[in-house]
């Protein structure tokens, strides 16, 4: 198992089914990227509910853990939308906590990383969008397609603006999707990849002696992804709040 | 007797005085420390940044493109245009892309300036 699973590195992103449940006809098995959601959940829920629990003066380890998440993510809806945004915090602390923790949980060695599938990135960055719509065509009605219609712009040249400005908003959930989805894809990879040279140096005689070296560079790449997991996640958080805010003041 | 409580108050404050220079310079080789780590772990958190600055334009850039030539693409089947529409469109979506990115690099105003500030981007 270990040689076959370090030399082949997509083997780790293969979604497989741990209870096959059918409901009319639709494949709604449980599977271990279900497991790891579920494994994700119940620790942002842990962390949240346990850490607030005390509320003690002195925050212990896990209360100020909580506290620090809470005000770093409500720092950044303010600055970003406002004190008005803020109605949209739990949507982004949500967003933020979930995809904070799949890709932290995530670098642990046999995990299954949630977010290193372009379906559930394009589903969170779908909700993202769809928020934005319905909430700012709810808002301010037809005035919200002002967003597309930036003003003082020559009669001729309108329609080509527009055109672009439709084209750059559909643009935002596939590049906020792709760009989650693609850091966590490449930096597993590379991790799993480095792995292999270990193993492959390690049975290669003489070479052998150099297999230290893609060592060092796993550990120093892992560290490396710590702060991507960590990045992504925020980019992930402030460009949410960068779209909510052009649904609660559209027309620039 | 008051002469002898008044030496030893002196020497007392004395003393005072020593441990307090003593905290007070482990204090400062503390926060030298301190500063120096800090240093470090901005450099890693800046080269991070930058990367994510670097990923954010690439996506935006060729997310434009994608979708400029996928909605051409859809749009020829439907009128039955085959290639013309695939064409002009991508060219919009380049365009799309291009704009995506300068919204990046232009200055932010107002209440977006200062989460972006922070942001780095």
């Amino acid at each position: 198992m270990a040689t076959g699973n370090a030399i082949d590195p997509i083997h780790q992103f293969i979604v497989a089914p741990l209870a096959n449940i059918r409901i009319g006809g639709i494949d709604a098995s449980f599977t271990n990227a279900s497991l790891f959601m579920v494994v994700v959940l119940l620790a942002v829920t842990f962390l949240m509910i346990v850490g607030t629990a005390q509320k003690s003066i002195v925050p212990g380890r896990l209360q100020s853990a909580a506290e620090m998440a809470y005000e770093f993510v409500a720092s950044t809806v303010r600055g970003t939308t406002g004190t008005e945004g803020m109605k949209f915090f739990p949507l982004v602390f949500s967003l933020f906590m979930f995809v904070l923790f799949s890709n932290l949980i995530g670098l642990l060695p046999y995990t299954f990383t949630v977010t290193s599938q372009i379906v559930v990135t394009f589903a969170l960055a779908g909700l993202v969008i769809l928020t934005v719509i319905l909430y700012g065509l709810a808002r301010h009605g037809t005035h919200f397609l002002h967003l597309f219609v930036p003003s003082g712009v020559a009669p001729a040249l309108l329609p080509f603006i527009v055109l672009i400005e439709v084209i750059s908003f559909v643009s935002r959930p596939i590049s906020l999707s792709v760009r989650l989805f693609a850091n966590m894809l490449a930096g597993h990879i590379t991790l799993k990849v480095f792995g292999a040279f270990v193993a492959l140096l390690l049975s290669a005689g003489g070479w052998a002696v150099i297999s230290p070296l893609p060592l060092v560079g796993i550990v120093a790449l892992t560290a490396f992804e710590l702060l991507v997991a960590f990045l992504q996640a925020y980019v992930f958080a402030i460009l949410t709040c960068v779209y909510l805010n052009d649904a609660l003041h559209p027309g620039h | 007797m008051s002469d002898e409580h008044k030496h030893s108050g002196n020497q007392s404050e004395e003393a005072m005085k020593a441990r307090l220079e003593a905290l007070g310079s482990a204090l400062e080789r503390q926060k030298d420390q301190k500063i120096g780590s800090s240093e470090a772990l901005e450099a890693t958190q800046k080269t991070g940044r930058a990367m994510s600055l670097g990923f954010r334009v690439l996506s935006e850039f060729v997310a434009g493109i994608i979708v400029g030539a996928v909605m051409g693409w859809q749009i020829d089947e439907w009128l039955g245009t085959k290639p013309v529409l695939l064409i002009i469109m991508t060219m919009f979506g380049t365009i799309a892309g291009f704009w995506n990115v300068y919204r990046i690099a232009a200055a932010p105003t107002g209440a977006q300036a200062r989460g972006d500030k922070r942001s780095g981007s």
